[in-house]
């Protein structure tokens, strides 16, 4: 089944001369994790709050066969960072329980335990949201996204502010979340290596969509060396001919 | 106090004050959330154009300090959205515009208005049965309001994107608590006045701030010491005979010190025995 369609994405922000994100068509099957990847300012997090209805964009834009607009409750999102004040006493808890609003109260406790039980925040329930390192604040963010059982799941640079072990253990989590729970995912990254290991599809942008298809075959030294510039090369490890 | 009590005026001051103390502080968590400080005084000096024009128009001042007020709460999330300027950016524009206004109008009424200093600095003993009915009415508004949408609130406050992604108003939901504010802060006007009543909106919501553990806590935090503040100063007020608005805000202003220097004194311990674990292992 197809979980999200994108045609002719196009957004244009107020005073800007040329559109953030032009013409970007795309679809992903449902249980794919599909990796967009791009230098800075090429719109991959504009294309994420697009598929939200974040910002004004014009094109179509379905999810599992409805327009995005009427299939929110089947999106989960998690930004790459929460502009919240980290002094605030809100706990782990709370922040995650606050997705939660108008669910049915038993099958929402039983989201709640399952879900922070299988991102390991449990223990950290009690903690202030402020007091958490990065990738345990990533691992509440996951979990809060997902405690309304969204079948298509928006990251935005999920591995910013996590060291290399964590980002491993993230994006194991992830595919764990994938198989388990017939999940889509769509996740913004700068980590080629991580896109080699865990997407089942990569989609470049700058701006418009420059290639997609499965990481081994469209991640070429050429296909690098369009988004990115001349002066990137592509290095590949012996044992896994991974780069 | 209780002697005093036996008086009506002391009665109906005791009342408004409660409820005043109650809705602010409330409301004051929600500022604290969006880190909106400025917003109370802000609204609060941009009312004073409403209440020259009722002055000088010989209507009640508070009714065209509300029409501004809450003019002012439907259009400023709005503003915040289309123009490239901040929330803080806007607000600072608003406070001088909408007061420099006020002091022309005023300027255009001859003599001294003895009753402009009360709505500068409040004057909780003289609220009249019709002033306590209205500070109920919106009080119970408020409260009404937010045991609808408290927790909707929260979400768009705390995470606006995140409570759009979910399917929440945020547009509307903001908009809505400007609009609780501003009708809040009017209402709070006749108790501490202009120049204080934003100490209302943030010092008990910034002190249960810093005793909550949680954010469930600081909801219930906020409005015991809004009352504590409310009390503790009308006390204060009538032993020493000084003015009520000052006292209330100075009482809350001493449980913030004291708050605020437990934190740090809890935090300059936890330093200290971490730097002792450290160097005895």
């Amino acid at each position: 089944m197809r979980a999200l369609d994108v045609k002719d994405l196009t957004v244009r922000f107020e005073g800007q001369d040329r559109p953030a994100v032009e013409e970007v068509s795309f679809n992903l099957e449902e249980g794919q994790i599909a990796i967009l990847i791009g230098p800075n300012g090429s719109g991959k997090s504009t294309v994420l709050k697009a598929i939200l209805g974040l910002v004004p964009s014009t094109g179509d834009v379905h999810v599992f066969g409805m327009p995005a607009a009427e299939a929110r409750r089947q999106i989960g999102y998690v930004p790459q960072r929460l502009a919240f004040d980290m002094t605030l006493p809100l706990t782990v808890a709370e922040a995650i329980r606050m997705q939660l609003l108008g669910a049915r109260d038993a099958e929402a406790e039983e989201a709640f335990h399952h879900f922070t039980d299988a991102l390991g925040v449990t223990h950290l329930l009690g903690k202030p949201l402020g007091t958490l390192s990065g990738g345990q604040l990533k691992r509440a963010m996951i979990a809060r996204a997902m405690v309304t059982r969204p079948r298509l799941l928006l990251l935005d640079e999920p591995e910013a502010g996590i060291d290399v072990g964590g980002e491993q253990t993230l994006y194991e989590l992830l595919q764990r979340l994938v198989t388990h729970h017939r999940l889509t995912a769509l996740v913004c990254s700068h980590e080629l290596d991580l896109v080699f290991r865990y997407a089942d599809q990569v989609l470049c942008l700058n701006r418009r969509l420059q290639c997609v298809g499965p990481p081994a075959e469209t991640l070429t030294a050429d296909a690098l060396a369009t988004l990115y510039g001349p002066s990137t090369a592509l290095y590949r490890h012996r044992p896994q001919g991974m780069p | 106090m209780i002697d005093t009590l036996a008086y009506p005026f002391m009665q109906r001051a005791l009342m408004a004050g409660l409820l005043v103390g109650v809705v602010t502080s409330l409301l004051g968590v929600f500022v604290v959330l969006r880190r909106s400080a400025f917003f109370g005084d802000a609204v609060a000096h941009a009312s004073l154009a409403g209440i020259a024009v009722g002055v000088v128009g010989g209507l009640p001042p508070l009714l065209p300090a509300a029409a501004v007020a809450v003019g002012i709460g439907l259009a400023l999330h709005r503003l915040e959205r289309v123009g490239r300027l901040s929330l803080d950016t806007i607000l600072g524009f608003i406070l001088p515009f909408f007061m420099a206004i006020g002091v022309l109008v005023l300027s255009l009424s001859p003599g001294f208005q003895p009753e402009l200093l009360s709505y500068l600095f409040g004057s909780i003993l003289t609220v009249s049965w019709q002033g306590l009915g209205v500070t109920a009415l919106v009080a119970v508004a408020v409260i009404a309001v937010l045991a609808r949408v408290g927790r909707r609130l929260v979400f768009a406050a705390f995470d606006p994107d995140g409570a759009h992604a979910a399917g929440i108003e945020v547009s509307r939901l903001l908009t809505l608590h400007h609009v609780l504010l501003a009708l809040t802060i009017i209402a709070s006007i006749s108790v501490v006045g202009i120049v204080l009543v934003n100490a209302l909106l943030i010092i008990p919501a910034a002190t249960a701030k810093l005793l909550a553990r949680s954010l469930g806590q600081m909801f219930v935090l906020a409005p015991l010491l809004g009352i504590a503040s409310v009390l503790g100063g009308l006390i204060a007020s009538s032993w020493v005979d000084a003015p009520s608005g000052p006292a209330i805000v100075l009482f809350a202003g001493m449980l913030f010190l004291t708050a605020w220097g437990r934190a740090a004194w809890r935090a300059r311990r936890r330093t200290g025995k971490a730097v002792a674990e450290g160097g005895a292992s």
